[in-house]
């Protein structure tokens, strides 16, 4: 398998598995092998929305209210979460694109990501109207210890897979040496990749966005920060969206019909997938110790934080059929239920900043030609 | 003819027809998970072990063998649910 990005050859596309059959050629999605992810396209462009539309002015004001313990949890939130979607406004398309096979599935992970660069430039939008210096915030991201540990462990399973594709591409399967090094490229072991690579995606989008999520609703349960928890309410429905598609994607692979081969990879590594969940709630519950270090927050603590982790955790692993990890059965924090449910993100023109509703309303050049018609 | 909503060794009951099986477990004070409330998220999920439903809306979400989104759906028979948990009352009334 050679990648090429217009496959020549006449094939049947609905015949393909989901990844490492032939090369996509035409994008048509007039027959599709699963269309669950035209669906998934259609209610992803449905939900279109730009961070400028939300008006931040009280965040500022909020902001600056806010004790410095309050502060730290605020901008560490969010500057792990400016690293979650950096990492996932590009990872699917540099990892999935080279093995996708039907064109419904590749159009499905470019809109996926599209839609985390939006994220990404909504962190700018916050960061810039809420902190007098926003470079301080982007730069620490890199070099802060408590966000770096856990980047290693999203970014490794991506790294990997996309370094043997590359191989695998480029050399095909056997033995190599490269640089003095014997590397053994096999196809079974880039779909384990790409099979535990999704269980880490899904994680990602399922369980580490979360521990944000509630902190930010938390603030705005006490009316701090509102503008903030809009946006982060329009991006926790997208990210329900895109768990949604790891959990088909996993699903479908885990079936067989797709690849029976994955089947096999998928119960073969189950116990690595379970730990892989495991691991990252354990790590988000550092996280919430890191957060909290200075201080707890009206209505949150590491505790009641580190259950909901529990039990988020066990309800997405459930969802990929997995049995629960915890024993945690009752959800600590139900009133994010109310924050997270997305028939009522729409914002009304009069409470937001749509750009279109601005343009021409205010006209800030004025001069004598204006009067020349007005007589006293 | 109304069709009955009976909840796995606890109670039954009669769902107004404009309710979704989410909104009548609500009516009916019992706490229900939920996030989308629009068939794409997959948290609502109950098991259905008996009867048949009607999907208003196509759901999105990943829904497991024998499983039923009630965020979507009414229903076409009587039904028997089991919820994933043993749910609280969200009030104190009716038991």
């Amino acid at each position: 398998m050679k990648y090429t990005t217009f496959n020549r050859e006449q094939f049947d596309a609905t015949k393909e598995p989901m990844f490492f059959g032939k090369s996509v050629n035409v994008s048509r999605y007039d027959q599709q092998r699963y269309p669950i992810f035209e669906k998934l396209i259609e209610k992803q462009l449905s939900f279109f929305w730009r961070p400028e539309e939300v008006d931040l002015s009280m965040d500022r004001r909020d902001f600056m209210g806010l004790p410095e313990h309050e502060q730290h949890i605020f901008i560490s939130n969010l500057k792990y979460q400016t690293l979650l979607d950096s990492i996932q406004g590009r990872s699917p398309n540099v990892a999935f694109l080279p093995l996708v096979s039907i064109p419904e599935l590749e159009t499905w992970i470019e809109t996926w990501s599209f839609s985390e660069t939006i994220h990404s430039r909504s962190y700018t939008h916050i960061i810039r109207n809420v902190l007098p210096q926003p470079a301080q915030i982007f730069d620490d991201i890199v070099v802060n210890e408590a966000i770096g540990k856990r980047a290693t462990d999203i970014t490794r399973y991506y790294d990997d897979l996309i370094a043997s594709t590359n191989y695998y591409l480029q050399l095909g399967p056997g033995q190599h040496v490269i640089n003095g090094q014997t590397i053994s490229i096999s196809l079974r072991d880039i779909k384990r990749k790409l099979y535990l690579t999704l269980v880490a995606v899904n994680v990602l989008e399922a369980i580490r966005f979360y521990v944000s999520f509630a902190c930010s609703f938390a603030f705005a349960e006490r009316a701090k920060m509102e503008g903030n928890a809009k946006i982060i309410k329009l991006i926790a429905r997208d990210e329900a969206l895109h768990l949604t598609g790891t959990q088909h994607m996993l699903q479908i692979m885990a079936a067989g019909d797709d690849d029976p081969e994955m089947a096999e990879i998928a119960k073969e590594v189950r116990p690595l997938a379970e730990k892989i969940f495991t691991d990252a709630a354990m790590q988000e519950k550092e996280w919430a110790g890191y957060l909290f270090r200075d201080g707890s927050m009206i209505g949150l603590n590491k505790d009641i934080l580190s259950q909901y982790i529990e039990y988020i955790t066990n309800q997405r692993m459930q969802a990929i059929g997995f049995s629960a990890a915890f024993e945690t059965k009752q959800n600590p924090l139900p009133w994010m239920n109310s924050w997270l449910v997305s028939d009522n993100v729409q914002v009304a023109p009069q409470e937001a900043e749509i750009s279109s509703y601005l343009v021409g309303a205010i006209d800030n050049e004025v001069d004598n030609s204006d009067f020349s018609d007005f007589d006293l | 003819m109304a069709k009955i909503i009976k909840i796995q060794d606890e109670f039954s009951f009669i769902p107004r027809s404009e309710h979704t099986i989410l909104e009548a477990l609500e009516a009916q004070n019992i706490a229900t998970e939920y996030q989308c409330r629009q068939g794409f998220c997959g948290v609502c999920q109950v098991t259905l072990l008996d009867g048949e439903v009607d999907y208003i809306e196509d759901p999105i979400a990943f829904i497991g063998k024998g499983k039923i989104l009630p965020c979507c759906c009414k229903t076409k028979t009587d039904i028997t649910i089991e919820l994933p948990y043993p749910a609280p009352p969200i009030g104190n009334e009716s038991e």
